[in-house]
């Protein structure tokens, strides 16, 4: 597993929003987003970055407290120690307070071309 | 009291008779919590079921336990905060090869750990099902296999769908750029022939998706499970689609840093000698989640 040194979030909510804080819980800690800008409302794009410096185990985006929370697309660049950038994408998903979602992917694995 | 009693310690005793199950309490016992006796029944009266569910257990207390004191219910949120149930949603792949291409691209990813290579190809090579070639003599009849048995380093070939998977004979080579060069010219030159990939008698005998789903799920239950239960683990089959199979780990195995090798050498050799159509086995298991995933 890399280092992350910081991601950055991007998520474009559906027709439900929620106007409570973002958290997201890296290696089962929870916390909220740095540089917030936008918002989680229906419709809205809110973006958020943390300087984490620490070893990825599990990186989630968390439910909202009271209603639900439809996500239609997640966007994440990490920026980990010794690796190019990478941009992952996320398609829909719906989220409440008995639920979190995955965002942590790995690296890519290089390709090329035979 | 009858015979052949068997003593529990200080639960009192028990015997079997008539293939019936008495218990014999210990008078007035106070138990804190679930009163033992009870758990006893349970793995009995559970046994007695799966073994022959058709005679039922009888369970008699000659003495009954008088008023079990139990604990009280323990609360539903004893000061710890809510579990979250992780949900894993697919990421957005972008296409690799540029649309509409008339050229043959391939694509190779060797693997993390450095024992096979994937090779991607903007052309079908096996539609709907997958294909595991173990050795030379079952690549006979199948074009495709064939011309990558020929290279010399190559161990075994999955075919599956748009993919073939490579692993080699020589473990301790880690750079995979030059066989993966020989691997890339051997798919293009069969698919650019236009022959037919895959046997055709391979093709007619391909098993349906139950025939797999029931040899695979009982190759589980059987040996599988059994197998990791000892480590805390269990394996579920999540889902068949032709005849690849997908697997999820858990309990002990997930974020196991066993887990590729009882993957790879356990799980997949169990399945292939017992289910030997089986295809694709796909691993779905994210080692990284859970409250506490064991890593190396």
């Amino acid at each position: 597993m890399p280092k992350v040194n910081t991601f950055k979030v991007k998520v474009q909510t559906g027709e439900q929003g929620m106007s409570e804080p973002v958290y997201f819980n890296f290696n089962n800690h929870k916390m909220e987003f740095k540089n917030v800008s936008g918002s989680a409302e229906s419709g809205k794009i809110f973006e958020g970055d943390f300087e984490v410096n620490s070893f990825a185990h599990s990186l989630t985006l968390v439910g909202p407290e009271s209603g639900k929370w439809e996500i239609e697309r997640i966007s994440i660049e990490y920026d980990c120690e010794n690796e190019k950038p990478y941009t992952i994408q996320f398609g829909a998903v719906t989220l409440d307070k008995a639920t979190e979602v995955n965002i942590w992917q790995d690296p890519p694995i290089p390709a090329f071309d035979v | 009291m009858p015979g052949n009693l068997r003593l529990l310690g200080d639960f009192g005793s028990y015997n079997i008779k008539n293939n019936a199950l008495v218990l014999y309490p210990l008078r007035q016992t106070t138990w804190i919590g679930d009163n033992p006796l009870n758990f006893i029944k349970k793995i009995f009266t559970g046994m007695k079921r799966d073994a022959e569910s058709e005679s039922p257990v009888v369970v008699e207390e000659q003495q009954p336990v008088e008023e079990a004191v139990s604990a009280p219910e323990p609360e539903a949120n004893p000061g710890f905060p809510e579990v979250r149930h992780v949900l894993q949603i697919p990421a957005i792949s972008e296409s690799i090869f540029p649309e509409n291409s008339p050229a043959v691209l391939i694509k190779a990813k060797p693997s993390p750990t450095g024992d096979q290579c994937l090779f991607t190809v903007n052309r079908p090579l096996m539609n709907g099902n997958s294909w595991y070639f173990p050795d030379f003599e079952s690549a006979a009849g199948s074009p495709l296999a064939e011309a990558l048995f020929c290279l010399e380093d190559v161990e075994t070939v999955l075919v599956c769908e748009y993919t073939v998977t490579i692993t080699r004979k020589d473990k301790t080579l880690f750079d995979w750029v030059p066989l993966a060069k020989e691997v890339g010219t051997a798919i293009r030159g069969v698919v650019q022939a236009g022959e037919a990939l895959i046997s055709e008698k391979i093709i007619a005998e391909l098993p349906s998706e139950e025939e797999i789903r029931e040899g695979i799920q009982k190759v589980i239950d059987t040996e599988v499970n059994p197998g990791v239960a000892g480590h805390g683990g269990n394996v579920t089959l999540m889902a068949v689609k032709g005849n690849s199979v997908t697997i999820k780990m858990g309990g002990g195995c997930q974020g196991c840093s066993a887990a590729d090798l009882t993957l790879k050498q356990g799980i997949h050799t169990s399945f292939r000698t017992a289910v030997p159509k089986v295809g694709a086995i796909f691993d779905e298991t994210d080692h990284t989640a859970g409250l506490n995933p064991f890593f190396s």
